[in-house]
């Protein structure tokens, strides 16, 4: 009885489409990047506050997490 | 962690682990125990400390000059501290760096006391504490102790300085305000610290900063030998000692030794003790509690990256590079050999 009423849900309609929790997903991964971004980017503005020649260093420490939302953007095309 | 109004952990230690890399080293401390005052301030002149010197070499020279420099680098460095930092932060930073503004309210109410140059006193001062410096100018500014006592009833000090205010009208000595400044500097180190991983390590370095206080002056007492009651200059706090136990050990110097053996500062000053037990020096064993207490917070920096602790090791290490160059001047001033500066410094 159990098993019928299970299959018989099983065949409804997805909570969230494919393509709204690819987009979720690549939102997630946006919010994730920025909050990582915060703290690199207070650091590096303090380090380059202190000595000017680390602002390329700085730069790019800072955009690192940016990837996390390269790879969501592939996952969202992928689907 | 961290929202508006919050702490910025991040950018302050950015900054203050780029101050403290700049911090003279070995190196430079064996250059610097070799020369004359005015080749420190030149010395000087070449690192950090420029605009001082410069803005200061007009009206001193000598160690004069090198002293007051010191003090203004200092103070610059640490209003800087409390300008980047935000929230829970700032208060951390704050609760230690008050005593500054203790120091300059002592410096002050001296000033008055003795009747000295308004212009002399504000040379003494550091203004590196909370006070802005349209505090410190009225304080400046003030005819009579009285009237200080009073600018600062808005401040952490008044309401101590009040009560000590009618001690001092019955006895004319200024001890009961100077105690009444140090104890509200001291009572409101530990008041009300919310503690978390991080900040246990740094309530570690100021509980250890309170019993190193306590241990010398129960030293200071005993070996002076001299008949004031230990318990008043008791600081609360610590963990090491209690009033009435710091009071009957500050009566025997070999009990107050072995005390301080068995603690958990044992292992760190053994060295130290050793060289009290045998010799009657003092200022040994003083600096060894220095070198002790900045080995301590040097390690800190690197246990919590993101926290209060790197920024007391900066504070620290920054409060002891001033002490060591003001060793060297005026030990090169009176014609110590180098070997005896190099004892006097502060150096891991």
């Amino acid at each position: 009885m159990l098993e019928v009423f299970l299959q018989e849900t099983g065949t409804a309609a997805p909570a969230i489409e494919p393509n709204a929790a690819a987009a979720l997903a690549l939102g997630l991964a946006a919010l994730g990047a920025g909050y990582a971004e915060r703290g690199i980017g207070a650091a590096a503005m303090g380090a380059i506050a202190e000595d000017d020649s680390l602002f390329v260093n700085g730069l790019i420490m800072t955009v690192l997490p940016e990837t996390l939302v390269i790879l969501a953007v592939v996952g969202f095309f992928l689907i | 962690m961290s929202s508006a109004g919050g702490s910025n952990p991040e950018y302050v230690t950015a900054r203050v682990r780029a101050r403290k890399s700049a911090l003279y080293g070995d190196e430079e401390y064996r250059k610097l125990v070799r020369m004359g005052p005015s080749e420190i301030a030149r010395f000087m002149e070449e690192s950090d400390y420029e605009v001082e010197i410069n803005a200061l070499g007009a009206r001193h020279s000598g160690v004069d000059l090198i002293e007051y420099a010191l003090n203004r680098n200092l103070a610059r460095q640490f209003d800087d501290l409390l300008e980047w930092a935000g929230g829970r932060l700032y208060d951390l930073i704050a609760r230690y760096l008050r005593k500054f503004d203790a120091w300059n309210v002592k410096t002050v109410i001296r000033g008055l006391y003795s009747d000295a140059d308004r212009e002399d006193v504000e040379d003494d001062l550091i203004r590196a504490g909370e006070f802005d410096d349209a505090v410190v100018d009225s304080l400046l500014s003030a005819p009579n102790i009285e009237e200080v006592v009073d600018r600062l009833s808005g401040t952490i000090f008044g309401a101590d300085l009040d009560a000590a205010y009618e001690d001092y009208e019955d006895t004319n000595v200024l001890v009961p305000l100077e105690n009444a400044v140090d104890r509200t500097y001291y009572g409101h180190l530990l008041d009300e610290l919310v503690v978390d991983e991080a900040t246990a390590q740094y309530r570690a370095f100021l509980e250890a900063e309170i019993d190193f206080r306590n241990a010398r002056n129960a030293l200071r007492l005993a070996q002076s030998g001299a008949d004031i009651d230990p318990a008043a200059y008791y600081i609360d706090g610590g963990t090491l000692f209690t009033a009435s136990g710091l009071a009957s050990l500050s009566q025997n110097r070999d009990e107050l030794v072995a005390a301080i053996r068995e603690s958990q500062y044992g292992d760190d000053l053994s060295a130290a003790l050793d060289e009290l037990e045998n010799a009657e020096s003092l200022i040994r064993f003083e600096r060894a509690l220095d070198v002790a207490l900045l080995e301590y917070t040097n390690g800190l920096g690197h246990v919590f990256p993101l926290s209060i602790t790197p920024i007391a090791s900066y504070i620290l290490a920054k409060e002891r590079e001033v002490d060591n160059i003001r060793a060297i001047a005026r030990g090169r001033e009176a014609g110590l050999a180098e070997d005896q500066i190099q004892q006097e410094l502060v150096i891991l």
